[in-house]
């Protein structure tokens, strides 16, 4: 018979940090006096614990929040290549009630840290396009899956490398992503063909955008169409965040650098 | 007063009442302790049914009440109550000796409600000023520059401040030269936010023309000055414009000063 402690052990034993996701104050401070590096991972610091990690997205899916979290350490600089970690986080309820133990590979990060933070746009813009682009995936426009693309960023020299299908819609308006109105709007809106271009601070550029960038060397999953195609070109060729919402699958997708970095199901938020 | 001054000559009371002017000042006693302490309850629930408690918690003034076992909202009932404790037992005094051989009296009467209501300016005064620290504070706390806490002080003290000068008014004491005081920190205040943001307030006047008439778009390339570049944000204060090296933080004050030349595409 084993001690199931003894099984916890093989999990939590010489581990060189320990990764908290979303801790409450009480549990948080029982690892205050820990002898290992304790890293928040929450979406506000309201611990005020001091190595944090921001997660920009409630990621519903574990995989991706032990991801964005240890690569987000592992950018700070609060972790190494090849330190073993525990990390506790919660998938049923609300309490942390997972723990794995995941080893840190920096040469394999998939860049979804690197989406939010060390882009053009602020972190706050891509996060409500984000959600903006997963509230469109979940429920449509009348009830009929949409496609949409956003090009975050960088939006002077993606004006450049584009033409306008239309009049623009956003000519001489002043709307920024985060205005409670532009998720009316842009539900109404994505039944546009093109693209919405947005800038670093969030202004809404110009919708009905066709995007011009050579697709030369980009590397995109197979299958995908020529909204993922030019939204993937784009990041090559500019320095911009493009955020796909899949008209045939409803997936949401983030890409960076020519790259697909982050793939979410809509409906799990 | 005046009604109270006159109750010996009303008809309602009896007769052996009069006779017994012990027992008429302790019915005003008791009258004004039943009072006092009611009104104190009744205040005390209604500040905490305005959720005056919420809205004072974390400052200075409600934690020094914290930590002497009490809080702001009982110290403000207690006053209420003993108010009324103290306008009892004046007007028991009162009752006792006839008004016309102690004038003191009246004056003193007369000035209790001033010497409150200026207790109270003061009491409101420091949760303000803690409150609007607190406030300012918090805006700055994303600023991590030490010198910034000094200006949540500044703000505290000038509160207080104006809190004393009312209070002070209220009781009648000369307040002219703390009034003057008053008037040349303002006059500075104002003086130097004007001068230090003369460039700011030209950049906002300019950037809300930009703005409205949206001369040059994000995505134009022009040359503002001697800076050339693609517009990429358009704000209050700047223009953001970019070439291949680097990217220019433009003034908008700049863009009337010398102008702007927009390529043609």
């Amino acid at each position: 018979m084993v001690d199931p402690n003894e099984l916890l052990e093989t999990v939590l034993g010489d581990v060189d940090g320990i990764l908290l996701f979303s801790p409450t104050t009480s549990f948080y401070e029982q690892f205050v006096d820990a002898d290992v590096d304790v890293v928040v991972v929450a979406s506000e610091n309201d611990l005020d614990a001091d190595p944090f990690v921001e997660l920009p997205v409630a990621f519903q899916d574990v995989y991706d929040r032990v991801r964005f979290g240890i690569e987000g350490a592992l950018e700070q600089g609060l972790l190494d290549d090849g330190d073993v970690v525990a990390c506790i986080s919660s998938v049923f309820d609300e309490d942390l009630d997972t723990v794995s133990r995941v080893r840190v590979d920096a040469d394999s990060t998939s860049g979804v840290y690197d989406l939010f933070e060390n882009t053009r746009a602020e972190p706050d813009v891509l996060r409500s396009v984000l959600e903006l682009v997963i509230e469109l995936g979940k429920k449509g426009q009348k009830g009929q899956p949409v496609g949409a693309l956003f090009v975050v960023g960088d939006a002077g020299k993606v004006m450049n490398k584009s033409r306008p299908l239309s009049y623009n819609p956003f000519e001489k308006s002043h709307v920024h992503v985060g205005d409670p109105i532009v998720k009316v709007m842009l539900k109404e809106f994505s039944r546009l063909d093109g693209a919405f271009v947005i800038s670093d601070a969030g202004k809404i550029v110009s919708a009905y955008r066709y995007l011009e960038p050579s697709a030369e060397g980009v590397d995109i999953p197979k299958g995908l169409g020529t909204r993922h195609m030019a939204a993937g070109a784009v990041t090559r060729d500019t320095k911009a965040t493009a955020i796909v919402l899949s008209e045939s699958d409803g997936m949401v997708r983030a890409f960076k650098g020519g790259s697909l970095v982050l793939e979410l199901d809509p409906e799990e938020y | 007063m005046v009604a109270l001054a006159q109750l010996p000559d009303t008809e309602q009371l009896p007769e052996w009442l009069l006779d017994w002017p012990i027992l008429l000042i302790s019915m005003i006693v008791l009258v004004g302790v039943v009072l006092g302490y009611l009104l104190g309850r009744v205040s005390k629930s209604v500040l905490e049914a305005a959720g005056v408690p919420q809205s004072v918690e974390g400052t200075a003034f409600e934690r020094t009440a914290q930590s002497l076992g009490t809080s702001t909202v009982s110290i403000v009932s207690r006053m209420l109550s003993w108010f009324v404790y103290g306008v009892t037992v004046l007007t028991a005094i009162y009752a006792f000796r006839p008004a016309d051989t102690d004038w003191i009296w009246q004056r003193i009467v007369v000035f209790i409600p001033n010497v409150f209501i200026a207790f109270m300016v003061v009491v409101v005064g420091f949760v303000a000023a803690d409150k609007a620290e607190l406030i300012v504070s918090e805006r700055l706390r994303g600023v991590k520059l030490p010198e910034v806490s000094l200006l949540p002080r500044v703000v505290k003290y000038t509160v207080i401040y104006v809190a004393f000068l009312i209070a002070l008014g209220q009781l009648g004491i000369a307040t002219m030269a703390l009034l003057v005081l008053l008037a040349i920190y303002v006059l500075a205040a104002v003086i130097v936010a004007v001068a230090a943001t003369k460039d700011l307030l030209s950049s906002a006047a300019a950037g809300i023309y930009l703005l409205l008439r949206e001369p040059y778009g994000i995505g134009d390339r022009v040359t503002i000055g001697d800076r050339e570049g693609v517009v990429q944000e358009v704000g209050v204060l700047v223009t953001h414009l970019e070439d291949d090296e680097a990217e220019y933080v433009v003034p908008n004050g700049q863009v009337f000063e010398h102008g702007v030349r927009r390529e043609r595409n």
